[in-house]
């Protein structure tokens, strides 16, 4: 049983947000890049079901550029086996889902897992577009898995817009994990001294035509001035927010 | 050029989010087709021209995903529509990852503004969790944009609305192998994603056993609860109820956030509110450098009088 986890190089949650070059560009300047928080717990879930049967094998997978090579050394300490990059900067979400796609297909895997989105440009639609392009079902955002291996099909809990479903799958599909599929793991030293052995190759990207540019950026203004009120006085905030009419 | 939505209803009723994506398809272009996968009566059909459609389309054949998606594919190709219009819900994220992909659409999401056309299309997009605004530009004639909540007032419109009817000529969508085993409805009357009033709680509250008056204030409000990260990590709310970088991401009318100190991880979740109301009894609380009304105060004390006020 192969297992792919699509990952994204985001910066830390706790980031201040800015831009440079007339505000053309992100500004990385001391913002501290993580594995995506949603990918975190996919890679985790793999890791548990790993666990119990070592004939699992994960690989992890990133499209970006060379200063993310550290965060699949990082997934690499967290459990995955081998783990690959291709060299290619992440336009937006259909140029991301065609590279994956086309990795994909040169190689095989029966589940591959991702994030419902990640925290930078959040379209969470990167498992749907590229179960679309493979034709395979894509479910997110899955908040349980468990995997029969023999039978190669998957029992999973989904987040639908009025309430939980609960599918049962035939493999091979995309998922967009979300918690409380997994606990997060944090690397151990022997995780982290493995890591550096184990193989991350870098690929070429595919052609693909980039038809959605994000061309400049902006932060929201902010808030002006906050009215505080009277603990004593709600009235007058039930007024303010004219509640009376609802 | 002409512009098709996809619309939803909620017991029968066209929700908010599709009356904005309406009017948002009428600044486009006057031509505005509409389609969902509701089982509508032509009454029902017809009173939509209030709310801008021009012409409804609808399905002949079963309502299984894979025939809706046929016949809209189809639809689109004979009609030669050029821009799909979604408000953001789960279900539409993937019909429209769908679509983009089958008929070699551009896809935009997290749409805050209208487009403006020149050689190019423009239009606005929330990134990092809000924390930003993007410029986007479309180097394509035909898009799919997927709409925040409360980007733009609702219009009303006068128009009478033509009946078609769409059949599936292409069959590229092929049946999958899914079953389903059973769906659990969330419990409450209003979901979080459709509320106009959030009331929500952190760990202010002390311990699950406090939200009995939440859900009163709430209830007073017509609101929907939700809650911050370490509440649902805690177990004391279920996760579906979780706002903020992690978790679901809201834009209501109003939120009401009591005793939350506004970690720069859960305002990421909100700050598309549009009015923010901030109740904590510390003063330095970061939370209340984002809102719009803030009581300082034990919300053990406040909200009681809350309540009370709006009784």
């Amino acid at each position: 049983m192969n297992i792919l986890i699509c990952i994204s190089c985001v910066p830390d949650t706790t980031s201040q947000i800015s831009f440079k070059d007339n505000d053309t560009k992100f500004n990385s300047e001391g913002v501290q890049y993580i594995v995506g928080p949603f990918e975190d717990y996919a890679l985790a879930r793999a890791v548990e079901l790993k666990e119990k049967d070592n004939s699992i094998h994960i690989s992890v997978l990133n499209v970006g550029l060379k200063d993310n090579d550290p965060l699949l050394r990082k997934a690499l300490a967290v459990g995955a086996d081998d783990a690959f990059r291709i060299n290619a900067f992440p336009y937006n979400s259909i140029h991301v889902a065609n590279q994956i796609a086309s990795f994909i297909k040169e190689n095989s895997f029966d589940l591959v897992l991702m994030g419902k989105e990640s925290i930078d440009f959040n379209s969470a639609q990167v498992h749907y577009l590229t179960g679309s392009i493979l034709n395979i079902p894509s479910l997110s955002p899955v908040t349980e898995l468990n995997l029969n291996i023999k039978e190669k099909t998957i029992l999973i809990k989904k987040e639908i817009d009025d309430g939980i479903e609960t599918l049962e799958v035939v493999l091979p599909a995309v998922l967009g994990c979300q918690e409380p599929i997994a606990e997060w793991k944090i690397p151990n030293m022997r995780g982290i001294m493995n890591a550096r052995i184990k193989p991350l190759k870098v690929l070429e990207p595919c052609d693909n035509e980039v038809k959605v540019n994000f061309s400049k950026f902006s932060v929201p203004e902010k808030k002006e001035n906050i009215k505080i009120i009277d603990e004593n006085n709600i009235d007058e905030l039930i007024e303010e927010l004219k509640l009376k009419n609802l | 050029m002409s512009v098709l939505v996809f619309l939803e209803f909620s017991n029968d009723n066209l929700k908010e989010t599709s009356k904005q994506a309406l009017t948002y398809a009428n600044s486009i272009d006057d031509n505005v087709y509409g389609v969902s996968d509701s089982d509508l009566d032509d009454n029902s059909m017809k009173s939509l021209g209030s709310f801008g459609v021009s012409t409804y389309l609808k399905f002949s054949g079963s309502f299984d995903e894979r025939n809706i998606l046929n016949c809209i594919v189809t639809s689109i190709k004979d009609l030669k529509i050029n821009f799909l219009i979604f408000p953001k819900s789960n279900t539409y994220l993937k019909v429209s990852s769908i679509l983009s992909i089958k008929l070699n659409f551009s896809l935009v999401t997290n749409v805050v503004s209208i487009p403006r056309f020149k050689k190019n299309i423009y239009v606005k997009s929330l990134i990092f969790s809000g924390k930003a605004e993007s410029e986007i530009e479309v180097n394509s004639d035909s898009c799919i944009f997927i709409l925040n909540k409360n980007i733009i007032n609702i219009s009303s419109f006068n128009k009478s609305v033509l009946i078609k009817e769409i059949i599936d000529n292409t069959n590229i969508l092929y049946p999958v192998k899914i079953s389903s085993i059973k769906k659990e409805k969330i419990e409450g009357d209003i979901l979080l994603n459709d509320a106009d009033i959030v009331v929500s709680a952190g760990r202010g509250l002390k311990g699950p056993e406090n939200w009995k008056m939440i859900e009163e204030l709430a209830k007073e409000l017509s609101a929907a609860t939700a809650c911050s990260k370490p509440v649902s990590d805690a177990g004391w709310r279920p996760h579906h109820e979780h706002v903020g970088q992690t978790g679901l991401k809201i834009s209501p009318t109003i939120y009401i956030a009591v005793g939350i100190s506004g970690a720069i991880q859960h305002l990421a979740g909100i700050n598309s509110s549009k009015i923010i109301v901030v109740i904590n009894n510390d003063a330095d609380a970061p939370f209340f450098k984002h809102a719009d009304y803030g009581i300082i105060g034990d919300a053990f004390d406040v909200i009681p009088k809350f309540i009370n006020a709006l009784k």
